[in-house]
């Protein structure tokens, strides 16, 4: 039965996808891959899309459900790195943002241990925050106004932000108990994982205040060509600054949901090489990394893409050393379908098989 | 104009890394000056025995607590002047100059925890010439020409992970499926820890192997692979966890899978032995934890008398580790738990 509902759900959602113009889309194909990968798992396990409802935990359970779940954090960060990205910087701090600030959430739990104060796991996620929106201004004010290439800036406080969390919790793992604090990653609201709720609300409210305000058009505009921007009136450093830090308080937040779901906060572990699913998610969301034209929704799939495929690795049981590999091969599929280059290439085939009707007639009625 | 404000940037850029570094090392033990200055620092004392210490540093837990540990072993009180020499950023070139300064100094003995194992042939010659014994602590070298050393000690990993098998034949006779959780892939640990368990689970065939993947050592991903692999075989009796954060991921995908940890759910077996663990073990969030035990301090000086009498030693001494199989034993070990 809720097999049935599981793919009834999906095919529906498969459907209204295709209806929406969605071939049009830079992000067209990370939904094929996504659906291809899931298709692969459901070939392993028919039972693969099934979501059903746990009594003795109160909680939906599902592969569906762990994807989501999964790229959390990931869409977060991708999110902030899709607006970093569009001003023709980039953020490889990303993932020490995240272990700083589930550093400093983690420490502050252990130090106060209140297992059950709402307020306790309030400050700690204000504090987790505090310390990604630092991270995030350090990065933006050397990029602006002492005018360092992103790349480099970033790269520092790559290398920095993860000994800040060493020595916020002074070289240990931390641990810590706080029934509130792990509810916001763990727990469910009718059945539904909060964490899920909680990223999507955050993107949802991010992308309406890039889209309704003027503020994308800006970032835009000074992704796509700073001086003539600069001439229409557009000053860059506040814009600079303003997704730089968005970019670090998201990370933050993801680094939450990261050391929330385990409750230890691992040094050298938690957001290790996040910057580069990030910035993954990213172009297979269909934004240039050469800044300019962005899209959020396209990160949501990228991100997205990327959980299934980790997801995918585990349950196809693809051994440990091939992991690499595998999504490697992935990822230079989708960016080659992606490529202008590529399809063009396909395109001229097709057209000049169109010019010559005797070689090909049935390729022209093809194309 | 626009170079100027490069420039000062980068300055500053550099300023705030310093600053950093700077904050990292102030966590760790004394004496963390720079390793060619230590050795020449200190004056020769009266009849202690002087041995130098060729260090890692600052890498991890379970480094300090070893390092810590040969500091405390090796006092003034015991008969020891020991010059700690940590590399700067585990780069091998700050240790093969302070190793070579200690046998210029003539200190009385060597210990090397190397941070690479090649390239040690020609240091190590040059000790042996001097009739310096050396050492090895943890690490060993490559090629592993054991002419060139005294001796060395550390942990087995592989008998480390036998008892983790051991103790699930033993225990749970029944068998049924399992699964592991792996470091990183072409790491020598895991290699290790993979041939011990399965030296003794290959004889143990009612436990079935039903996957193996790696979780990078690190928990959330720990949680993330056994919750996968709960989907695909809800059956699985026993997780093995080569490292304990992979094996308390796994307990919190066990736990909301809506299952316990425990011989009437899901089995969990830890190496390694931090606080951390020991605390889980405590509170039944984990079922076994084997130690890999960085505290040897007192085999270490037993060999290190040896070596200063010109005894012949074993090329290789097994560190004694310990396994903690039930909440009881976590509880009394952890109020002095040192990493």
């Amino acid at each position: 039965m809720s097999l049935i509902v599981g793919i009834v759900a999906f095919v529906g959602f498969l459907v209204a996808g295709i209806v929406y113009k969605l071939y049009r889309s830079q992000w067209f194909w990370g939904i094929v891959a996504i659906i291809l990968l899931l298709s692969a798992n459901l070939i392993k396990d028919p039972g693969y899309l099934s979501i059903t409802y746990s009594e003795a935990t109160g909680r939906l359970v599902g592969n569906l459900v762990d994807i989501l779940r999964w790229s959390a954090p990931i869409m977060l960060i991708a999110v902030g790195m899709v607006l970093v990205i569009a001003t023709r910087g980039i953020d490889l701090s990303v993932g020490s943002s995240m272990v700083a600030g589930g550093a400093a959430a983690m420490q502050f739990l252990s130090v106060v241990k209140t297992p059950d104060s709402v307020s306790g796991a309030a400050i700690a996620v204000l504090l987790a925050i505090l310390t990604g929106a630092a991270i995030g201004a350090i990065n933006g004010l050397l990029v602006t106004y002492v005018g360092l290439q992103p790349f480099i800036t970033t790269l520092v406080m790559m290398m920095a932000g993860r000994g800040i969390a060493k020595v916020i919790t002074g070289g240990q793992n931390t641990a810590a108990d706080s029934a509130p604090f792990k509810w916001l990653v763990n727990g469910t609201v009718l059945g539904f994982p909060v964490v899920i709720l909680i990223a999507l609300a955050i993107v949802t409210a991010l992308a309406l205040f890039v889209r309704r305000t003027a503020f994308g058009l800006v970032v835009e505009s000074v992704g796509i060509n700073p001086s003539a921007s600069w001439m229409a009136g557009i000053r860059p450093n506040g814009i600079l600054l303003t997704v730089y830090i968005l970019s670090g308080v998201l990370a933050a937040i993801g680094g939450v949901f990261a050391v929330g779901s385990v409750m230890v906060v691992d040094i050298s572990g938690t957001g290790y090489q996040s910057e580069l699913d990030a910035i993954l998610a990213v172009v297979v969301g269909g934004t240039s990394l050469a800044g300019g034209k962005f899209s959020i929704r396209g990160a949501v799939v990228g991100a997205l893409l990327i959980a299934t495929l980790d997801k995918t690795v585990l349950f196809l049981g693809i051994s440990g050393a091939a992991t690499p590999a595998f999504k490697a091969v992935v990822i230079v599929l989708l960016c080659l379908l992606q490529s202008q280059r590529v399809r063009n290439l396909f395109t001229q085939r097709r057209a000049a098989a169109t010019a010559d009707p005797a070689a090909a007639p049935k390729a022209s009625v093809a194309a | 104009m626009f170079n100027n404000q490069l420039r000062w940037g980068l300055g500053l850029i550099g300023a705030i890394a310093l600053t950093f570094t700077a904050a990292g090392c102030a966590g760790t033990p004394a004496g963390t000056g720079a390793p060619a200055e230590s050795p020449a620092q200190t004056q020769p004392a009266g009849d202690l025995t002087t041995i130098g210490f060729v260090a890692v540093g600052p890498e991890g837990a379970w480094r300090k607590a070893n390092e810590q540990n040969v500091q405390d072993t090796f006092t003034k009180e015991a008969g020891f002047d020991l010059k700690y020499a940590p590399a700067a950023n585990l780069d091998q070139k700050s240790q093969i100059d302070a190793f070579t300064a200690f046998v210029d100094e003539g200190v009385d003995l060597i210990l090397l925890s190397a941070t690479e194992a090649t390239g040690w042939e020609d240091s190590l010659q040059r000790a042996q010439e001097a009739e310096i014994p050396v050492i090895l602590v943890d690490r060993g070298i490559s090629p592993d020409d054991t002419s060139l050393y005294a001796t060395r000690l550390a942990p087995n990993n592989v008998t480390v992970a036998k008892s983790i098998a051991e103790w699930l034949v033993a225990n749970y006779p029944d068998g049924g499926e399992y699964i592991t959780l792996e470091g990183p892939a072409g790491v020598g640990v895991v290699d290790e820890r993979n041939q011990g368990f399965d030296e003794v689970i290959s004889g143990a065939p009612q436990w079935k192997k039903v996957g193996a993947q790696t979780a990078n050592w690190k928990v959330d991903e720990g949680k993330s692979v056994t919750e996968t692999f709960l989907k695909s075989n809800p059956n699985i009796k026993f997780v093995f966890a080569q490292n304990d954060e992979m094996g308390l991921g796994a307990s919190e995908a066990v736990t909301e899978a809506g299952k316990v940890v425990g011989a009437d759910g899901v089995l969990i077996a830890t190496i390694d032995g931090t606080k951390n663990a020991i605390q889980a073990l405590a509170d039944g969030k984990l079922s076994f934890v084997a130690e890999y035990n960085p505290l040897f301090g007192d085999q270490l000086l037993d060999a290190v008398k040896k070596a200063l009498a010109g005894e012949k030693q074993e090329p290789y001494i097994e560190v004694i580790s310990t396994t903690f199989d039930s909440p009881e034993a976590a509880k009394a070990a952890l109020p002095d738990r040192k990493f």
